[in-house]
């Protein structure tokens, strides 16, 4: 069944002018037309007459639980999400960063989407492979059903069977080409620290200069900040400006600790995140 | 910039064999900040310590590095001579270059290099070292006893005789918990109410004791040495500042409520004593089962009080007390056998669990005494079923440890009162106490039968109506046995209390598998818990007889004694501090501290570190991913610092 | 000259760290190699002072903690595994030799048991040579 965007978009704009008339929320956060079709913009209405500057498109890939952080707590708030960007919704209620009870989640299941850099579609082999949103208030169309169900990890299969100093060769060519602009942590919903560990001074973790050694410590530290509440939603790999594939990455270090520790970020809204929690018979295999 | 002063310890032969000592301290003199470099024989020694101070002061030094043998050896000993000459005592460094170098190799390059190594790395860390104080705060010096059965009891007496000012909370209108239900004690058979009362009414006399009873702790805040403690004083609806103790008011009373001292045997009426030695010897009204509390008529109580002590107007009130420590000493419940359909208990009259036969037993109990069934007659042919709920990975895994004891001193008591012949169905005969042997071997020469078979089922007599039929396997010989009785006992699992849980979460204490509370170590710690100034003692820890419990409330005692005996208490000093300019209120500390020091400032949006509750473990810092986190002593930089120094040659 | 590496190690204070010193008033011998910190609990350990390790030249880090459920201050290794557990599969999937980084848990009594580890561990980073990765040239 094929995806009606223009579908998806009225709906959105509907229901986005009900809530903020009626005051139910002050904020809709969705997508809003950019320089051209091909290229829309993250949009927040803040009253009913700037719902008509909303779109939904294939392009509309950004992840919007990314501005949920920046509101004072208590604020109401609409959100728009696909698959990946509802677990970020989930992963950001278990930290308790928002609460529930202050959203309206809408739920838009969705496949076809494409990166508006490259026009290539977006699917398990960029981001979480999940057609429909896994916690919602309402659908903004109707669930996506016999779409294949490609696992997310597929694609780390070649780097796998690299010989290490082969893949260390592949890392050390991609943290190098980093220029520090950290648009994969302004992009990422998890990513809300203010101060980042790598502005601090006093330790100072890293160069702070696009240079080898610091690169390195930003990512793979990032990595490891991000293990078990990473929600592959691809958008850190999209914002990069020189492509930077973190999404393998944070696949792989997602695939463990779903492997060591049974959980994947973002799914139930029961979980205490994994780096916080243990179980006592965790096994000692995971460290060999 | 730092002056920093190092001195390499030979420590005799024992570091200067194997590393070359004198080049050691030539080579810190070369070290930035390093002021003045010196090795000595014996640096632990009184001049060994002469020298740090004298230089100390001579060089103006801000940093001591003190190269000798484990920290866990002399470090407390280091830091002394540091603040005697003034000096904050943490800008003290310990380097081993003992257990960790000279006693593990031989080889005198590869020792010196190591120990140059271990030395670089210490000077980095040193130059990034902050003076600590620790902090001191003022303890209250009073201690709570919440339980008043006769592990409270015990605890509050030892510590009111020191001195010491003891709130005994008592959820109950009486004192003296189940022990006060039992008629003989095993394995001397003294009698439980003769032991017990004289305690009680100590309790009650003691000028140090504030007993309340009818008592709930609803609120716990503060920390060790500073707790201020909410309890709810429940409505009794009498006052005890009026009442005598005549009981006048039970003898008309027409309300009837079900006997919880008798475990149900027999009604009570809604005002009543529990038992007659009661402490406090005040009536009590029960609510449920008042008739001007459920239809608004009565008040009988009332009008024949002389000294107009009843008051139907009595609300709960709230009492706050300020203590320093706390002894939790709650006791247990048994197992409701009931779930154990197979037994029939609840539904065959003739089947009881231990505390009602206790109540049988006792001469003030419903029987007055006499081993008579609920119809009135006298049983021939008794079974005690050993194991009912305990061991039993379907209910409770653990073992009871005093049902197989009160069960032989419940087949002598039957022999003793009774002329029915008596059966003991048991797995095995736990008799590990003092005396206790002894006392089995002596029932075992009372003509009392035992049968090596837990057993299965109580069934109705078909042939014989009124009769029960129990059935086990004799694992001895292998024979099935059927055998007629009037009456079963079920020995049921002692278990924690149904609000064990809730007393926890009041107190912050984790339970174990089974629900008890769990102790700070199971061999060398337990009476504490991971909550620093809360104690435990008794069955509410693990299932125990009466000396075990008693000896546990003296040593809680002890333990709580060395919380309140000094007036002021110094807080550790390597504790962490959250900088709430780079906190993201994230929450992870808060998620993981085992002692609960971290609490989130909803307000300001950042978390905040109780360092009276702080350990100074660090775990903290790791999670945090700001790097918000100042774990003292052990900060970031410095740990990075010490790093870089120890990889650099 | 054969090669001397350089191994860090990370020691909690109530466990590996009073082993290590059990196995020195036993006078077990073992290669001098490791050089240890000094930390409270395992879970002091950032899992940024692994990397920073291999960056200062560490050619293998080395980890000791408690035995998980012994921990000194109750569940401080048990968060410790997990976060150690992921610091490993980082460091394997950027390339970094699997054998450099290593999780022992050593009681205060296992004197032997950590000059036995440490022997092994140092032969094991022998073999490996000089880690070259991460190290940061001058």
């Amino acid at each position: 069944m094929a995806i009606s965007f223009k579908q998806i978009e009225e709906k959105l704009k509907t229901e986005a002018k009900r809530l903020l008339k009626a005051g139910t929320v002050s904020v809709v956060l969705a997508y809003g037309k950019g320089y051209d079709e091909n290229h829309p913009m993250p949009y927040v209405a803040k009253n009913a007459s700037d719902v008509e500057n909303i779109v939904f498109n294939e392009f509309c890939t950004y992840n919007m639980a990314r501005y949920l952080v920046r509101y004072p707590r208590g604020t109401k708030i609409a959100i728009a999400v696909k698959a990946a960007d509802s677990r970020a919704v989930i992963q950001l209620v278990h930290e308790e960063k928002v609460f529930r009870e202050d959203l309206v989640v809408m739920g838009i299941p969705v496949y076809g989407m494409k990166n508006s850099k490259t026009g290539e579609e977006i699917d398990s082999r960029t981001t979480c492979g999940l057609y429909n949103p896994v916690l919602y208030d309402m659908l903004l169309g109707e669930e996506v059903h016999g779409q294949p169900v490609v696992s997310p990890y597929d694609v780390l299969a070649p780097y796998e069977a690299m010989d290490k100093d082969e893949r260390f060769a592949f890392w050390k060519k991609e943290f190098d080409r980093c220029i520090r602009c950290y648009a994969c942590r302004k992009a990422c919903p998890m990513c809300y620290c203010d101060p980042c560990f790598i502005d601090q001074n006093k330790p100072k973790w890293g160069d702070k200069s696009p240079q080898s050694s610091g690169n390195l410590m930003y990512h793979l530290t990032r990595f490891h900040h991000l293990a078990g509440r990473c929600v592959d939603c691809g958008e850190c790999s999209r914002a990069c400006p020189v492509n930077i594939p973190l999404y393998l990455f944070h696949k792989k270090v997602a695939r463990e600790c779903q492997e060591m520790f049974g959980q994947s970020a973002g799914m139930s809204i029961q979980d205490k995140p994994v780096l916080v929690n243990f179980r006592v018979d965790d096994s000692d295999k995971i460290l060999e | 910039m730092s002056r920093i002063g190092v001195f390499v310890c030979h420590c005799g032969l024992n570091i200067a064999k194997t590393i070359r000592v004198s080049e050691l301290a030539a080579f810190a003199a070369m070290l930035p900040d390093v002021v003045v470099a010196k090795d000595y024989k014996f640096m632990c020694s009184t001049p060994g310590q002469e020298m740090i101070a004298n230089d100390i002061k001579e060089h103006k030094l801000d940093r001591v590095i003190v190269t000798a043998c484990s920290p866990l050896m002399h470090e407390q000993t280091f830091r002394k001579v540091l603040a005697a000459s003034g000096l904050n005592q943490y800008l003290l460094t310990i380097v081993n270059i003992r257990e960790q170098v000279s006693w593990v190799t031989h080889d005198i390059e590869e020792g010196t290099a190591k120990a140059k190594a271990l030395l670089n790395g210490a000077v980095y860390r040193a130059r990034l070292l902050s003076p600590l104080t620790s902090r001191v705060i003022d303890v209250s010096p009073d201690v709570m006893v919440v339980g008043g059965g006769i592990a409270g009891i015990q605890a509050a007496l030892e510590l009111a005789n020191t001195g010491k000012k003891v709130y005994l909370v008592e959820k109950n209108s009486t004192i003296g918990g189940h022990m006060a239900q039992f008629d003989k004690t095993f394995p001397t058979l003294d009698c439980s109410a003769c032991i017990l009362t004289p305690k009680m009414d100590a309790v009650l006399q003691h000028k140090n004791i504030t007993l309340m009873t009818s008592c709930e702790v609803s609120e716990v805040k503060g920390f060790v040495g500073n707790f201020d403690i909410t309890v709810r004083q429940k409505a009794r609806y009498v006052d005890h500042s009026k009442c005598n103790a005549c009981l006048a008011c039970t003898e008309k009373c027409p309300g009837k409520g079900v006997s919880e001292w008798d475990e149900g045997l027999v009604k009570r009426k809604a005002i009543y004593i529990p038992f007659p030695q009661a402490v406090p010897q005040k009536p009590v009204i029960d609510k449920e089962s008042c008739t001007f509390f459920k239809k608004g008529k009565c008040r009988l109580c009332e009008k024949t009080c002389e000294h107009k002590a009843i008051d139907f107007e009595q609300q709960d009130t709230f009492i706050p007390v300020k203590v320093g420590a706390v002894i939790l000493a709650t006791g247990y419940d048994l197992m409701d056998t009931s779930e154990l359909i197979q037994y029939g208990y609840g539904k065959y009259p003739g089947v009881y669990n231990a505390l009602e036969v206790e109540r049988l037993f006792n001469s003030a109990g419903p029987t007055g005494g006499k081993v008579t069934l609920r119809d009135g007659k006298e049983p021939q042919a008794i079974a005690i079923f050993h194991c009912i709920g305990s061991r039993d990975k379907n209910h409770y895994e653990h073992c009871s440890r005093v049902c197989c004891m009160y069960s032989l001193k419940f087949a002598h008591l039957f022999k003793e009162k009774t002329s029915a012949d008596v059966y003991q169905f048991y797995i095995d005969m736990r008799a590990a106490g003092k005396g206790y042997e002894e006392f089995y071997n002596r029932i075992i020469g009372e003509d009392v039968k035992f049968i090596r078979g837990k057993g299965a089922r109580v069934a109705k007599s078909a042939e014989e109506p009124g009769r029960l039929i129990v059935e086990a396997e004799d694992t001895i010989t292998g024979k099935f046995i059927k055998l007629p009785v009037d009456m079963v006992v079920l020995s049921p699992a002692m278990i924690p209390r149904a609000d064990a849980r809730d007393v926890a979460r009041l107190f912050n204490l984790s339970t174990d598998k089974q629900g008890f509370f769990m102790e700070r170590h199971p061999k060398l710690a337990p009476l504490s818990t991971m909550s620093e100034g809360i104690f435990i003692a008794g069955v509410c820890q693990s299932p125990k007889d009466i000396p075990d419990t008693v000896a546990q409330a003296y040593g809680a005692a002890a333990e709580a004694l060395t919380i309140v005996e000094k007036d002021k208490m110094e807080l550790e000093a390597t504790t962490a501090m959250v900088n709430p300019a780079s906190c993201c209120g994230c929450q992870n500390c808060v998620r993981v501290c085992p002692y609960g020091a971290p609490s989130f400032n909803a307000e300001k949006r950042v978390s905040e570190i109780n360092e009276a509750l702080c350990k100074g473990c660090g775990l903290c810092a790791s999670v945090c991913p700001a790097s918000a986190i100042i774990a003292r002593h052990f900060t970031n930089d410095q740990i990075l610092a010490e790093m870089e120094g120890l990889m650099e040659f | 000259m054969s090669f001397e590496p350089k191994i860090l190690g990370i020691a909690c204070n109530w466990c590996t760290y009073t082993g290590a010193d059990l196995a020195g008033t036993t006078r077990l011998q073992y290669p001098q190699n490791l050089r240890v910190v000094r930390v409270m609990c395992s879970s002091r350990i950032n899992p940024s002072f692994i990397f920073r390790a291999f960056q200062l030249g560490a050619d293998g880090v080395l980890v000791g903690g408690c035995h998980p459920g012994d921990c000194h201050y109750n569940t401080g290794n048990l968060y410790a595994r997990r976060r150690l557990a992921v610091t490993k599969k980082i460091l394997e999937f950027s390339g970094m030799e699997p054998g450099r980084f290593r999780v022992e848990w050593i009681s205060a009594s296992e004197g032997n048991r950590f000059a036995e580890v440490v022997t092994e561990f140092t032969e094991q980073i022998k073999k490996l040579g000089p880690q070259t990765k991460f190290k940061i040239s001058q």
